[in-house]
């Protein structure tokens, strides 16, 4: 990464240089053109005296005439003639002229590469922090499950256990690879979203079945945390989506939820799907932990982790709202997010724009098999 | 080896992580020590506020306010508790900021349960130490015309500007004071405040030796209490030594 940097980094250097030398390069030109004309100026001066000596000799001004052509001669005296006035100055706005054009070009031409060269450094510098950002994530979310599974191993190592206490080990251990597991999923699917080109596909979705479905597979985890999970769902919605994706983002909007949730010690969650002005729209209401208004857009940015103290919340990498986002964005649909403030609850939104009968009925068919929890979108680079 | 004494078996751990926190504190109570759990910085603070404790387990990356930030707040209220840092940032930087805001030791996740309990029991046994020779006969040091309370962490300068000491000064100068006129090494001195390898090198000893001559001695440059013995370590006079 670093020899690339080096490389734009002296382009810029060059290029800048080069900016500066055709700007000095202008300058010269004009001072130039304008010392020229002068000097052509300063010549014909010489020519009006020695015309005006040679009159003042007894030279006939027809002979005067025709050995200094610039020159006209009224009765006794000599003078420059207007035409050649008009050409210096001509020939002097001409060279300007020029010289502004080209150098205008060129410029112009420098400014475009100096702006080319910045804004890929500055895309570099992103890159590079975010890569950092990552680093530092992928390092403190895994370590902290794998420091809980590797306490339990030794744990069961080193003391004597009655069964149960073994058991409730077990269950931790196999929580905690749980989590571990989540965690890398969410990592893969947001760097595939970053580097891949997802192709999703266009099926006709129950939104009411897409939403049991997810609902399903979190139902022991929200009953150990007390979160009783509701889905008001107008009958027979459907939206044109990709249901693997659209699995995803349920996923994702439900485990947010969730660990909104459970730090308050339980509450509750609720999907309610309507038909509004052209548009489907999905909310996903919860009683948990809330945000201030103000970090509504920040958080479907990548690694945005927000606590109502400042910190990062218990479990989250900081992708799942993005991953969502940009899904949903991938989809033509959008995603928002609102909460009254801290300890209020919040309401994640999703909205599509609603598919009329016959784009039903020409989006490609369902082919009966439900998204699975381990599914991703397809991507082909 | 012998567990410490009751009033320094108890334990704060404060981790955010549910599953961790629940193991830490199950193997803790195993060994016999008394442990209470907060996940929260601001109820750690909360917690120290109101009980004392002979060791707090710190977790770095909280909810509410951050380990480091738990760690001076504590040190800024006088509450001078022993502080283990447990934290996923193992890298030298973040170690260095948890000892520079006032932590005793370091450990990175994932860590090993023996090393775990061994640094905890290490830890205890040199605060029951401190607090035992700090007791009724040893609360109070007078050399020189200064006078140091360990108990309160306080002194009082021989110019009567009264100061406040860290736990690790507090902890260098009773182990100075337990054998005066004795050569200390440096190896001693960190051995018995730090315990264990917190610190790359014996220089920090030294650093600590300049901040109590900075307090106690009238010219540090020509110290009489806090003499340097070349190549070994340090030599604590009680009476103003030519």
């Amino acid at each position: 990464m670093k020899a690339p940097r080096v490389f734009q980094l002296t382009a810029l250097a060059l290029v800048l240089v080069s900016a500066v030398e055709v700007g000095w390069w202008l300058f010269d030109q004009h001072r130039f053109a304008v010392d020229k004309v002068r000097e052509m100026h300063v010549i014909y001066g010489q020519q009006v005296a020695a015309a005006q000596a040679l009159l003042d000799s007894g030279t006939s001004p027809a002979r005067v005439q025709m050995l200094l052509p610039g020159i006209i001669v009224n009765g006794r005296r000599a003078a420059l003639s207007a035409n050649v006035d008009r050409r210096l100055l001509a020939e002097e706005r001409r060279h300007i002229a020029q010289y502004l054009w080209e150098g205008s070009f060129f410029i112009i031409a420098l400014a475009a590469c100096i702006a080319v060269i910045a804004r890929a450094l500055r895309a570099e510098a992103r890159v590079i922090e975010e890569q950092e950002s990552f680093l530092a994530l992928v390092s403190h979310q895994l370590k902290t499950p794998l420091a809980s599974l590797q306490l339990s191993l030794e744990t069961m190592a080193m003391r004597p256990l009655s069964p149960q206490q073994a058991r409730a080990l077990i269950e931790r251990m196999l929580s905690d690879l749980g989590r571990m597991e989540g965690m890398v999923t969410q990592i893969l699917e947001s760097v595939r979203l970053d580097r891949g080109r997802v192709d999703l596909r266009h099926e006709p979705v129950d939104v009411a079945g897409a939403v049991g479905r997810v609902i399903a597979g979190f139902e022991e985890r929200a009953r150990k945390d007390r979160i009783t999970i509701t889905a008001e769902i107008e009958r027979g919605l459907e939206i044109v989506a990709d249901p693997l994706a659209l699995d995803v983002i349920l996923r994702n909007l439900l485990e947010n939820a969730l660990a909104a949730v459970a730090p308050v010690g339980g509450g509750t969650i609720t999907f309610s799907g309507t038909r509004t002005d052209g548009e489907v729209r999905l909310s996903v209401r919860d009683s948990g932990v809330g945000f201030r208004p103000a970090d509504a857009a920040r958080l479907f940015q990548k690694f945005t982790r927000l606590h109502p103290g400042g910190g990062g919340s218990r479990f989250g990498t900081g992708l799942g709202l993005y991953i969502v986002g940009r899904l949903m964005q991938l989809a033509g649909g959008r995603a928002s997010a609102k909460s009254d403030g801290v300890g209020r609850g919040a309401t994640f939104t999703l909205a599509w724009p609603a598919a009329s009968g016959p784009e039903l009925a020409r989006a490609v068919p369902n082919e009966g098999s439900g998204p699975t929890a381990d599914d991703a979108p397809r991507e082909h680079s | 080896m012998s567990l410490p004494a009751e009033h320094t078996r108890r334990i704060l751990v404060v981790e955010d992580d549910p599953h961790l926190a629940a193991g830490v504190v199950e193997n803790l109570r195993a060994e016999g020590y008394e442990v209470d759990s907060v996940a929260d910085g601001s109820d750690a603070l909360q917690w120290l506020a109101g009980k004392s404790c002979g060791l707090v387990l710190l977790d770095v990356m909280l909810p509410g306010r951050d380990g480091f930030t738990v760690c001076r707040t504590m040190r800024e209220r006088g509450d001078n508790t022993p502080v283990l840092f447990l934290t996923a940032r193992g890298d030298p930087a973040d170690r260095v900021r948890g000892l520079e805001a006032g932590g005793d030791d370091y450990l990175a996740k994932p860590f090993h349960l023996r090393e775990l309990l061994l640094r905890v029991r290490a830890i205890l046994r040199r605060w029951d130490w401190y607090q035992s020779a700090s007791a009724a006969g040893g609360a109070v040091l007078r050399f020189g015309g200064n006078e140091v309370d360990f108990r309160a962490f306080r002194a009082r300068s021989w110019n009567g500007i009264e100061q406040e000491l860290t736990e690790k000064e507090a902890m260098i100068l009773k182990v100075l004071a337990q054998r005066p006129g004795e050569i200390i090494s440096r190896e001693d001195l960190l051995e018995r405040v730090w315990g264990y390898d917190v610190f790359p090198s014996t220089r920090t000893v030294d650093n600590f030796i300049l901040r109590l001559r900075k307090r106690f001695e009238r010219d540090p440059a020509d110290p009489r209490h806090f003499l340097t013995v070349w190549g070994v370590g340090y030599r604590f006079m009680i009476g103003d030594e030519p």
